[in-house]
This record gives structure tokens, C-alpha cells and sequence, in this order.
């Protein structure tokens, strides 16, 4: 059986993939509050469903992990990674120098894009305009030059127009709202959405919601991999909501499925980018 | 009486391997035929003796009795989970630390079978056992938080200074290291705020700090990293001062793990 199953692979062309020597599939999580270590070995249960649902042998896929900007850039430098899992701010910043393609996005409560917001107390600033000079967190601050050129569509630069406290945490900084010690906190769609469960003294509301913005998931390196490959692993990931066990993982991070990536999404998004605006 | 309770399993939800429902058979202990005669009784009587100080052989001796026994008296109690929690600790093999620490969780629903539910060291230890048994699965962990969280703060509500203030540290851990919100229930502050009085309440166990420190690290506050520093000196002066028995070793490690993530040079 496993013969069998080996043979298939290697027909199939895996092997190519899952040779030795592979560079890991570099992920950043910028303003993630999760150590490396967990986020490794959390990458390490996912790409053990990848694996399976992907035929590749287990432990042919590794990965490495980081939550901080500076080193995701030393890690794409360094690893010259083929596939890589990061924020959209780094995908947009590394997109050039790395050739990357987005390849699967997630899809979340039916959606594979969502709204950045910023929320302040009912009782506080009630506009952007009345928010400048005035505290902004959030776990979205990791990266401003994303937060300048795609939340606020480059008309706003939070740098020069907010006293910005970037969080690892969401619900830290919006219990610091709510006790007055932030003017605003600016949430991703996710954050956004749980809202409403959320138990705060104070009623909120946003004061600024952005435009539609596309979910990021996994890209590849449009040099060093085949289109072949980058099929296989989109649709490896594809299959990865619907695994026993990758389908609790999924739930774990709120995604319904992986999707392929429209690259009509991340089009406008890249143009802004790379205008600087 | 020496305290049974010392030794604290370190059950977090690190480990995330997605693997299939693990399938836990019994672990085979071996020279069993130089354990002790052991009457139920005997065991009984000498459970609270049963802890980090004890060689494993005696440990093992005493599992392999509690496996035979049907005395209800016995069942009724942590003993066996406790017992399999600290072999499961002791042991270098995941697969056989994990089989153990399945048999703790299955001796722990037995005892609360058998009406143990105010027992606040059953819930502990099982929820020990079972952050044990989930460690190397990512999906089992994600269905087992619910679980993990209750059975702790069950054990919290019942006496949080069981085990110099385990259910505290346990959960404030399981915070810390859980998914956060909005997907999971992790929560840094809830987190601080129980290893703080784990810390303060109950000064004398070493993790308490060393995981006040991890809390401390993640906070953000103003100060943390002085803090959590002090705190990491006071758990190894804690640690060093101590009779930790086996605990020692394993503790000696998680002290390292942390000191070497928040050195200059990793970060």
C-alpha cells in the first residue's frame, strides 16, 4: 500500500517539491501575540493536514515563523522562501523583491475580504478628523506603512496624524478604550465582527470603516516554483477545511475554506503599493 | 505531611501537532515483579507520600496496584491521576507520556464517576493530564479547551491554593497560551492577573513565578520586562532553595526555555 501510494506521488511529481533541502514556507504574523515557539509547532499541525491532503510524504513540509516585521523581511532574505503565509502588508511590501503571486486566500463568515474600523467611545471623538493628535491602537499598527497606503487608502498618514500604540491584543487595547486610557482602536474584519459579543462598560462605535480589503493567505514565488506546484498547493489548501482534523484547525482561526486568490482583488491594492501613495 | 501536590505539569497548549485521535494503550511498566507487596490499604494510606520524591519505580509499583484494584474508596480519589500525571512528566517519550497522561485523565473521570466532582485535585489533575494528553494535537486541543478551562476553574473555585496555588497557574497559563480574541480564549490580561496572585499568593513555588514572568513579558506595561526579570530570579532562587524532587529537572528547563526567548540574542 504504501509502495503503492509512493509510486502515485512520484508520478504525480511531488518529489520535485519534497526533496531535501527544501527552504521552509516562511510565515509572519506581525502584532500576533503568540510565541514562536507555539506558532511553530501550531504551523507544524497544519502542514501535517496539507501534507496529507496534498499526498506529500509527512514532515516534507517545514516552515518558520515569526510575529515581527523586521524579521520576516530577514526571513524571506535569508530563506528565499518558495511558498509564504504573511500579513498583505508584507506581501505587498515583499511582493517585488520575492516575485510573490498570492496563491489561496481564506474565506471568513462567507467573505474573502474585510474592513478595517476604527472605534472610539460614543462619548469621544465622533470623526477622524477629531481623533488627530489623539491615541490610536490596535494590533493593526505592526504595520503603518499598510495601514497608510491600503486601510486609509493613502489619504491619511496615521504616523504624522494619530499618537500611535501599537498591541499585540486586540482586547487589551479595547479594554483600554473603554477605560479611557486610548482614544481609538483600529481592528481588522475579524476583530470587528466579535465586537458585539465583547462586554464593555462603554458603548462604541466606529468612526471610520475602509474600503473592502482582500483576506491574505498563502503566496508563492512565481520564479522559483512551476505553476504545477503552485496548483498542487493551492489545491492542498483547498482541502484542508474539509480534513477531520484540519477542519478543526480551521475553526480554530475562524476560516471557513481556503480559496483560490483572485489576483483581480490584490490588483488595485498592488498599483496603490507601488505608487508609494 | 509532605505536600502531594508539588509537581504541576506543564500542559500548555504549546505543542500543536495535527495528528489523528491518538489511540492510548496502557504503558507496560517494567520489573513489576520487585515491587513491593501492596494492599489497598497500604496504598492508601501512603498516597499523600506519593509525589515528586518518589523514585518512578515506586510510582509505577503503586499505578500498576491502583490499575488492579477495585476498591471504590481508592478510585474515589486524585491518586491515580496524580500518579500518572507525574510518571507521564518523568518520561522522555511522547508516545508513553502521553498514553500515561490518557491514563491519568481516565482515572480522573473515574473517580468523578464515582462522585468525586468536590474533589478539587481530581479536577486538577485531570485537567493536567489532559493539557498533556492534547499537547501534541492541534485539533484535539481546540476541541479540549472548553474542557480544559472548566475542569480548572472547577478546581480554582474548590481550592485554588492546591498545589501552592496550581488551578491559578494552570489557567492563567491556559490563557496566556491559548488562542486569543477573537478566535480563542486566550486573554493576556486574565492571564496576568491569575499568575499575579498565583506569584503573590503563593510565593514558595518556583513556576508561579516563572509564569507571573511569562505573563509579565506579553503585558506591555511599562516596567514588565524589569519585572519579569525579578521575577525569573525570585522563581530560581525559589527553585534552587527547594526539595523539588524530579520536578526540579524538567522545571530547570521551562526556566531555561523562557530565559533564552527573551534574551537580547532572540529577539
Amino acid at each position: 500500500m504504501t509502495r503503492k501510494l509512493s509510486l502515485l506521488c512520484l508520478l504525480a511529481g511531488w518529489l520535485s517539491y519534497a526533496a531535501a533541502g527544501q527552504p521552509p514556507i516562511v510565515v509572519c504574523y506581525p502584532g500576533g501575540p503568540v510565541s514562536e515557539d507555539e506558532a511553530n509547532a501550531a504551523m507544524e499541525s497544519m502542514l501535517r493536514v496539507v501534507e496529507k491532503a496534498g499526498q506529500w510524504p509527512e514532515h516534507s513540509l517545514t516552515s518558520v515563523f515569526t510575529s515581527r516585521v523586521d524579521e520576516c523581511r530577514k526571513l524571506l532574505a535569508a530563506k528565499k522562501p518558495r511558498f509564504t503565509i504573511t500579513s498583505l502588508g508584507q506581501f505587498l511590501e515583499q511582493r517585488r523583491t520575492h516575485h510573490l503571486v498570492p496563491l489561496v486566500q481564506p474565506r471568513i463568515r462567507g467573505a474573502t475580504f474585510e474592513r478595517y474600523q476604527v472605534i472610539t467611545l460614543k462619548s469621544g471623538p465622533d470623526s477622524l478628523d477629531k481623533l488627530a493628535g489623539k491615541s490610536l491602537g490596535g494590533t493593526v499598527l505592526e504595520e503603518p506603512e499598510f495601514v497608510r497606503k491600503i486601510v486609509f487608502a493613502g489619504k491619511l498618514d496615521p504616523q504624522n496624524t494619530f499618537d500611535l500604540k501599537p498591541s499585540r491584543q486586540a482586547l487589551r487595547a479595547l479594554r483600554a478604550l473603554d477605560k479611557g486610557e486610548l482614544d481609538a482602536v483600529l481592528l481588522n474584519g475579524q476583530q470587528s465582527a466579535a465586537l458585539t459579543a465583547l462586554e464593555l462598560k462603554n458603548p462604541i462605535a466606529p468612526v471610520f470603516t475602509s474600503a473592502d480589503i482582500p483576506l491574505m493567505g498563502m503566496s508563492a514565488n512565481s520564479i522559483t516554483t512551476t505553476p504545477e506546484e503552485r496548483q498542487r498547493f493551492a489545491k492542498a489548501l483547498q482541502g484542508m477545511c474539509s480534513d477531520p482534523d484540519g477542519k478543526k484547525l480551521c475553526s480554530l482561526f475562524g476560516v471557513e475554506a481556503f480559496v483560490p486568490a483572485d489576483p483581480a482583488a490584490f490588483k488595485p491594492l498592488i498599483e496603490r503599493w507601488d505608487q508609494g501613495k | 505531611m509532605r505536600n502531594p501536590y508539588r509537581m504541576i505539569a506543564l500542559p500548555l497548549l504549546a505543542g500543536l501537532a495535527g495528528c489523528p485521535q491518538p489511540d492510548h494503550s496502557l504503558v507496560r511498566f517494567e520489573k513489576l515483579s520487585d515491587c513491593p507487596a501492596q494492599t489497598t490499604a497500604g496504598l492508601s494510606a501512603r498516597q499523600n507520600e506519593l509525589g515528586p520524591r518518589s523514585t518512578t519505580h515506586a510510582l509505577e509499583c503503586s499505578l500498576a496496584s491502583l490499575r488492579r484494584t477495585g476498591d471504590q474508596a481508592l478510585l474515589h480519589t486524585s491518586l491515580g491521576s496524580r500518579i500518572a500525571l507525574h510518571l507521564a512528566e518523568r518520561s522522555t517519550e511522547p508516545e508513553v507520556r502521553e498514553n500515561l497522561a490518557a491514563e491519568g485523565v481516565r482515572f480522573a473521570e473515574t473517580a468523578l464517576a464515582l462522585g468525586a466532582d468536590g474533589d478539587a485535585a481530581v479536577h486538577y489533575y485531570l485537567a493536567a493530564n489532559l493539557g498533556l494528553v492534547v499537547r501534541g494535537h492541534a485539533a484535539l486541543a481546540a476541541d479540549s479547551l472548553p474542557r480544559l478551562e472548566a475542569e480548572i476553574k472547577r478546581s480554582a473555585a474548590l481550592d485554588p491554593g492546591l498545589d501552592d496555588g496550581g488551578p491559578l497557574r494552570l489557567l492563567g497559563m491556559l490563557y496566556l497560551k491559548a488562542p486569543p480574541w477573537p478566535t480563542g480564549i486566550g486573554d493576556g490580561d486574565k492571564a496576568l492577573q491569575l499568575l499575579r496572585q498565583a506569584a503573590e499568593r503563593y510565593p514558595r513555588h518556583p513556576l508561579n513565578h516563572l509564569f507571573y514572568a511569562e505573563a509579565l513579558w506579553e503585558s506591555e506595561q511599562d516596567e514588565a520586562e524589569d519585572l519579569a526579570r525579578n521575577e525569573l530570579v525570585i522563581g530560581r532562587q525559589r527553585l534552587a532553595e527547594g526539595d523539588w524532587g524530579y520536578s526540579k529537572e524538567p522545571w530547570l528547563k521551562e526556566f531555561a526555555r523562557f530565559e533564552n526567548e527573551i534574551s537580547p540574542s532572540s529577539t
